[in-house]
């Protein structure tokens, strides 16, 4: 188990450094700079520009430089905003979305385990229908329509909730946005526990505890729920690694200060350090996430042994 | 809870979630748009553009940054709340020379920053020097290059001196390159008196308020000549010019030093400011946030960390309490400011957004007071929100255009060019975009003093015809379509939806009046920005500019190109340039709004762009603030703004911008 963890840390590394490789090619093949706008600016202002930013320095001493700042995990000050150094703006900024994300993704985690649970002992009965009706729901409803719509019923008729913006962790604010970005994910979490209970009550240890005289409370919550979630655990990891680098489209309707936002803008503004700082974070984490979903395999699953 | 219970209470809320989103736009609740308790104290939350890249004020390009510098900074002179022209700020007068080649502010001597340091010329003189600095590398240092010697700095250029004589070449004596290449030398043998033509130049001018220094004169005196002080770049340039190379050649260069600035300190409280030619338009450059005033010692000890809060000292009305990027920055009244007795707003809070709905819903649910410009989403506007009486709209200092790729056919001829213009319903279009007014010219209609030329109106006909003219004609001597190469024209335009309905707009419109259909082609902005400046496109690129001062010459400056091309039309003309040189010689105003407008006729009668519309400032402010209105670049100075607490005195509809007076 050890020996298999520090392996996949070591791997972990390399792996970094070329998805960093490439974005950095990426961002240098795209056409535009971050520094130009609506009026073309003046060749010696340019000129300046490219001098404080060493961009006319050869390609190989600004990769390498790039290489050095990643080994260093420092990614230098963004270009737009220039009083700050991403390793800042990351520090500010995760735990935002770690908030947001982590805290629907419980909730999710709460509600589609128990909803996927009921439908898969109730398979067939008009609760399953519901619970499976409501799950499409999630699915198919984009959180960029459940949002305005939480927004236009609670925020503008009912003046019940704020409509948008960050008030701290915990706040009234979070509410909907929490309650938007874990629609689908409870939906997700609903189909994959019904899906895996339904395989795994039908198997032969289930029997064996049935067998054994075992309460049907005590069937469910001691053994058919750890096989049963194993689908959920492997989902878990790369989900919770998404929420956590932040979701676009919850973070921009309710004006949440998260990563989210920084990195499409980071994107569409051409802001090399920090799009390199939030890819090599995002990167780790889902590395990391992956390695922990691993590990809690070999937890929950006694076949499974490293 | 039975099932059939689940089933009907979640009905009800998607019913009453459906019935929420049909009626919402159009819910008025009245006279007003939402919620309208004013906030507790004196209080604004507003939400003011994207997150400001900076909060220094020399380094931030538009107006998101503006609006939060106009409250942390001040400058020589301040935004009219009104008009936006420039009023008294820590300069209590002004005067400006005969030919608007010189300026001299006297300064109030109670200004202070907000830690108590008395707030002087030599601040201002630094600030400027500061913002022109290579290395600075400001995106918006251009905006000072009329001040004498400013773009010989920024660029890193070098005086030429004769070591024999110790005299520094001028300008005049370099060989002038003519439109067609030539070079002619001109009044190179007997090098002028510079004494005698400074005295020249002063008796032209008459007195200054201020005292002559040798600063003073030295700044007087005919330009001197310029080339490039890194040795690499001055040989590159040298290389075309081989008359300016023997000139030049065995001379010394000296570095144009930040000292040799036009930026004079007179004395503490006399600001002097020299330009290099005439400029009446510079004035109203100056409450721009590049020129308002910043504090030495802080800015040099602190580096590009210097506006955090705990580190930043402000100039202006208000000081940083708080920045959380992406969040809000919280601004409270600066005690210090000098008119601070007169300074209502305790705390302005700005919240930096992105998303017009959203922006719209914390307006609505009473979570914000007041909104910048654009902010109301069209189809908000078509469903009513433009009757309500928080509804702010005027005439904006901005214009929208196409650019027009003049190099490649069929679109270097300038019949085809006017053809496409003349085919072009602007009412219409005005009409479909709802708060917008057609415009027939480049520059657009706040300039109440400036005649501005007819430009063409929508003649189909006359399209046709002029059309057939260029060759696109079938037997029959009439226009065909057919005949014409609609693949070598596409329409281009910045991915954006405001900018696909226009363009879908324009698109149907000549396949309407003319027959042609032509490509719309959406690109990515950063991808889209240098596509046009390099002219790598056919046809139309979708343009526009925010006027940066109050006057028609920064429209018409735009094509103004001096080595061919770069602004993104490859239209360039000697004489056009000349003529605006001219204009802005003339002291008479009338006068001189008559020269412009006849350069921008030529530059119409060339058609190097498609006019389309004047935009509406479009936005919102709750009836209870007051002292804000809809002015043509929506920068307001938060010193006259505030809340009224009184019912009776609150806005109803669009304050009364014709008055004068300030406060009301």
């Amino acid at each position: 188990m050890f020996r298999f963890i520090v392996r996949r840390l070591l791997v972990t590394v390399p792996m970094v450094l070329v998805v960093i490789s490439l974005t950095w090619v990426l961002i240098r093949l795209a056409p535009g700079n971050f520094y130009e706008g609506e009026r073309k600016l003046p060749a010696a202002i340019e000129k300046n520009i490219r001098a404080k930013y060493g961009l006319d320095q050869p390609v190989y001493v600004q990769y390498g430089r790039v290489m050095g700042n990643i080994l260093r995990l420092d990614f230098g000050n963004s270009l737009r905003y220039e009083n700050e150094t991403v390793n800042e703006i990351l520090r500010r900024t995760v735990p935002v979305s770690a908030a947001i994300g982590v805290s629907a993704y419980l909730l999710a985690l709460l509600v589609g385990i128990t909803m996927g649970t009921v439908a898969a002992l109730k398979q067939n009965s008009k609760l399953d229908y519901v619970a499976m009706g409501l799950s499409m729901l999630g699915i198919s409803v984009p959180n960029f329509v459940l949002g305005p719509i939480l927004v236009l019923v609670f925020s503008l008729s009912l003046y019940w909730l704020p409509p948008a913006r960050w008030g701290g962790f915990p706040s009234w604010n979070l509410l909907l946005p929490v309650l938007t970005l874990s629609a689908v994910y409870m939906a997700y979490i609903a189909r994959l526990t019904r899906a895996g209970m339904l395989e795994v009550l039908r198997s032969d240890y289930i029997r064996t505890a049935r067998a054994k005289g075992l309460t049907e409370r005590q069937v469910v919550t001691r053994h058919a729920l750890r096989g049963g979630l194993l689908p959920v655990v492997s989902f878990t990891g790369p989900a919770l690694a998404i929420l956590i680098t932040g979701t676009v489209v919850v973070e921009r309707i309710f004006a949440m200060p998260g990563l989210g936002n920084y990195f499409i803008n980071a994107n569409l503004n051409r802001d090399e350090p920090l799009i390199l700082g939030i890819v090599a974070f995002a990167s780790i984490l889902v590395l990391v996430f992956n390695l922990l979903v691993d590990i809690a395999y070999g937890v929950i699953d006694p076949r499974i042994r490293y | 809870m039975t099932e059939t219970k689940t089933t009907r209470l979640l009905a009800f809320v998607i019913a009453a979630a459906l019935l929420a989103a049909g009626c919402a736009p159009r819910d008025h609740r009245g006279q007003f748009f939402g919620q309208i308790e004013p906030p507790q104290g004196q209080v604004l939350r507003y939400i003011s553009g994207s997150e400001p890249e900076t909060l220094d004020p020399q380094m931030s390009t538009g107006q998101p940054e503006a609006r939060v510098a106009i409250a942390l900074y001040e400058g020589l002179v301040e935004y009219h709340p009104k008009t936006m022209e420039a009023i008294p700020g820590v300069a209590e007068r002004w005067t400006m020379n005969g030919d608007a080649s010189e300026l001299v502010f006297f300064l109030r001597r109670n200004a202070k920053f907000s830690n108590g340091d008395p707030i002087t010329a030599r601040d201002f003189v630094y600030g400027f020097r500061r913002g022109l600095r290579p290395a600075l590398a400001s995106r918006v240092a251009y905006l000072a290059y009329d001040i004498k010697y400013a773009e010989a700095f920024n660029n890193g250029s070098a005086f030429v001196r004769d070591p024999q004589t110790g005299r520094f070449l001028l300008a005049s004596e370099a060989p002038q390159t003519s439109p067609d290449g030539s070079q002619t030398v001109a009044a190179a043998a007997a090098p002028p008196d510079e004494d005698a033509l400074f005295k020249a130049e002063l008796g032209k001018k008459g007195e200054d308020a201020a005292a002559d220094t040798p600063f003073h004169k030295y700044i007087h005196a005919p330009e001197r000549l310029v080339v490039p002080a890194d040795a690499k770049d001055r040989e590159k340039a040298l290389k075309d010019a081989p008359k300016l190379a023997a000139l030049v050649a065995g001379k010394e260069f000296v570095p144009v030093k930040e000292e040799d600035i036009g930026v004079e300190a007179v004395d503490d409280y006399t600001l002097r400011l020299t330009l290099r030619q005439p400029a009446p338009y510079f004035l109203g450059l100056l409450p721009h946030q590049f020129f308002r005033a910043i504090h030495e010692k802080t800015v040099e000890r602190f580096g590009v960390n210097w506006t955090k809060p705990g580190n930043i000292v402000s100039s202006g009305t208000h000081m940083l309490l708080e920045h959380k990027p992406y969040n809000q920055v919280v601004v409270v009244k600066n005690p210090q400011y000098w008119d601070a007795a007169a300074v209502r707003l305790e705390k302005i809070v700005f919240y930096p957004l992105e998303d017009n709905t959203t922006m719209m819903n914390l307006y609505k649910a009473g979570d914000v007071d007041a909104t910048y410009n654009h902010t109301v989403p069209a189809s908000w506007l078509k469903s009513g929100v433009r009757n309500v009486k928080d509804y702010m709209d005027a005439p904006e200092n901005v214009s929208e255009f196409y650019a027009i790729n003049t190099t490649k056919p069929p679109m270097n001829d300038v019949r085809v060019r006017k053809a496409f213009n003349m085919a072009v319903d602007k009412a219409a279009l005005a009409d479909y975009r709802v708060v917008v007014k057609p415009n027939y010219t480049l520059v657009p209609t706040i300039f109440l003093k400036y005649p501005r030329p007819k430009g063409d109106p929508f003649d189909p006909e006359r399209a046709k015809q002029l059309l057939a003219e260029a060759g696109f004609k079938g037997a029959d001597g009439k226009f065909d379509p057919k005949k014409f190469p609609s693949s070598e024209v596409e329409l281009n335009y910045n991915t954006n939806e405001s900018n696909r309905q226009i363009a879908e707009f324009i698109q149907a419109q000549w396949k309407q009046n003319l027959g042609v259909t032509v490509a719309l082609r959406n690109t990515e902005w950063k991808t889209f920005l240098p596509m046009r400046s390099r002219l790598e496109y056919k046809g139309f690129a979708r343009s526009g500019w925010v006027g940066d001062y109050m006057d028609p010459y920064t429209y018409l400056s735009l094509y103004i190109v001096k080595e061919g091309g770069a602004n993104g039309t490859g239209w360039w003309d000697p004489k056009y340039n000349k003529m605006l040189e001219d204009a802005n010689r003339e002291t008479d105003e009338l006068k001189r709004f008559e020269m412009l407008a006849k350069a921008e006729e030529y530059l119409l009668e060339y058609q190097p762009v498609l006019t389309l519309v004047i935009p509406a400032t479009s936005w919102m402010k709750k009836p209870y603030v007051k002292g804000m209105y809809p002015n043509p670049g929506t920068l307001h100075a938060w010193k006259f703004v505030y809340i009224e607490y009184d019912r009776a005195k609150w806005d109803q509809g669009t304050p009364d911008m014709t008055t004068d007076t300030l406060a009301d």
